[in-house]
């Protein structure tokens, strides 16, 4: 179980990204975090594995045997446990392109093994059958040899799903599984995560209403930092442009338009570089 | 504005750093008292030396094996070990692995050791450890670190964020993520800067032969200093042979390390 409360995010300039974000994920959940770009669904992700520090709140997840880790707040040893139960899939480019797939796949498993072996010895024979295992799970076991670098951005996704069920976590978070694909690899991506969503839960972010309506079982609305909605993914129009639509206050304030460097001839600007 | 007002202001501006550039030639050549006879009167004396290199002394050719010899285990033994100091180094100098104070002082002692030629090095050690191979070693160590630590370095604070990031939530350690991040992101690229090193080490190990590590370097200072001339071409032609194979060698490895790196 994952709960979070309150968690809220200030830059030192006063800036609020994140403001009182308040929500729990349970067994057999798949909640879809829906919310336009900068609204903080990435942010919120990395407040609950430890990469951002939150400014206010905590989240609390319950690790191996019970045990509740307040993520916000541990550090070092601790802070490792509770990730080593956190299957965190990132967008599939933050895979380690020069190792094969399959020892990106078994790089899962570093937070469980003794550091001194998997450092001198690498991995086992028998790690290395689960994570053909976990390979084939995704469709993905004929890759295994391939250098990362040289996968599609839907292959290298599959491998990052891989990798988060060969971690064995109790909860997996997915940071945009789907943003940078196109809409058939997107489904099949889909069609992955929601099956592992009745073994633990998953927490993702989305841009696409229409996939968390299709696959997910409840869907949080994010906007300027705070949830808006939460409840069915089945979305009224109104509801999602509740998340999504344009406010005149929250328009950010353009970047001033630069004038073109160059003299201008005719106004017509020369390229500098290019005097022909 | 029209076109010769573009022009002008264009092509004007290389006008001032060029005629500062000149003044500063021509006030250089006076202070030396270059004058066109010198240079005349050199030449000719020059080609009349040149005579005295020819024909080459071949019979001394056997005797200078040896000597080559010295001068290539001198690159072949100080470049790897150059290289697994220059990791140190690197991992030391990377923002994304080191505290900042660690980055700091291993940057500095790099880029002051970078600003000392290799021969400086040598003599300092020489006074250390005496004449010979072994000074020439450390010297070529001491000299690789400089170049092949900041490489590395700058390759490490390249990789990308976002995949140490990644490894760092499956609860790996520090060691573990250098182990799995680290190295293999930057090992073509410490390799292939290797290759690059062993080729500059060939030329600096002739080069510190000449001012006492041995090797062919100092066949070719001998020989000179004995008016042996014929004897000096031979020298000069076998550190040529030396310094032309290894960078052949040197790029044909690179190529296949970079080739590897491609599909990789």
């Amino acid at each position: 179980m994952l709960r979070v409360t309150n968690l809220t995010k200030r830059l030192p300039d006063g800036t609020v990204l994140l403001d009182g974000i308040t929500f729990t994920v349970r067994k057999g959940e798949f909640v879809g975090i829906l919310g336009a770009s900068g609204a903080g669904k990435s942010l919120t992700m990395r407040c609950i594995v430890g990469l951002t520090s939150a400014s206010e709140g905590e989240v609390a997840f319950t690790g191996e045997q019970g045990k509740t880790y307040t993520t916000t707040t541990i550090k070092g040893a601790d802070l490792r446990r509770a990730r080593r139960n956190i299957g965190m899939i990132f967008q599939g480019s933050n895979l380690v392109k020069r190792l094969s797939v399959l020892e990106n796949v078994m790089v899962g498993r570093l937070g469980r093994i003794n550091p001194l072996r998997s450092w001198l010895y690498g991995f086992t024979d028998r790690e290395a059958e689960e994570a053909m295992d976990a390979l084939s799970r995704v469709d993905m076991a004929r890759f295994a040899a391939r250098p990362t670098g040289s996968l599609s951005g839907g292959e290298m996704q599959r491998v990052a799903i891989a990798r988060a069920i060969f971690q064995r976590p109790l909860c997996y978070l997915a940071d945009e599984p789907i943003a940078s694909l196109d809409p058939k690899n997107s489904l099949a991506i889909m069609r992955l995560l929601q099956p592992l969503a009745s073994e633990h839960p998953i927490l993702g972010s989305f841009h696409q209403p229409a996939m968390t309506a299709e696959f997910c079982t409840r869907v949080l609305g994010l906007r300027n930092g705070t949830i808006v909605y939460d409840g069915s993914p089945k979305m009224s129009p109104s509801q999602l442009a509740a998340i999504y639509s344009q406010e005149p206050n929250d328009e950010r304030p353009s970047e001033p338009q630069r004038r073109p460097k160059g003299p201008m001839i005719g106004g017509a600007v020369m390229a500098a570089g290019n005097p022909a | 504005m029209t076109w010769a007002d573009f022009r002008l202001e264009r092509y004007g501006r290389i006008v001032k750093p060029g005629a500062v550039l000149l003044l500063l030639t021509v006030l250089a050549l006076w202070r030396v008292d270059a004058n066109v006879a010198d240079l005349a009167s050199g030449i000719t004396k020059g080609v009349s030396i040149f005579r005295l290199f020819l024909p080459p002394a071949w019979s001394a050719f056997p005797s200078m094996i040896q000597p080559a010899l010295v001068t290539v285990l001198l690159a072949l033994t100080a470049t790897p070990i150059g290289a697994a100091c220059a990791l140190a180094f690197g991992l030391a100098a990377a923002r994304n692995v080191a505290p900042p104070w660690l980055r700091a002082s291993a940057r500095t002692a790099m880029a002051f050791e970078r600003g000392l030629p290799e021969i400086v090095i040598l003599l300092i050690l020489v006074a250390a450890f005496g004449l010979g191979p072994f000074a020439g070693i450390i010297a070529l160590v001491i000299g690789s670190v400089g170049m092949l630590g900041k490489l590395v370095g700058d390759a490490i604070e390249e990789i990308d964020p976002g995949t140490v990031d990644s490894v760092a939530c499956v609860g790996a350690t520090h060691a573990q993520m250098i182990r799995f991040v680290v190295l293999p992101e930057i090992l073509p690229a410490l390799l292939a800067n290797m290759m690059f090193r062993f080729e500059v080490n060939i030329r600096a190990s002739v080069l510190l032969g000449a001012v006492g590590a041995g090797g062919i370097g100092y066949e070719l200072t001998l020989a000179m200093n004995q008016l042996e001339y014929g004897k000096a071409t031979v020298a000069a032609f076998v550190s040529f042979v030396l310094v032309f194979v290894s960078e052949r060698a040197s790029n044909l490895i690179r190529s296949r390390v970079l080739a590897g790196d491609r599909l990789a």
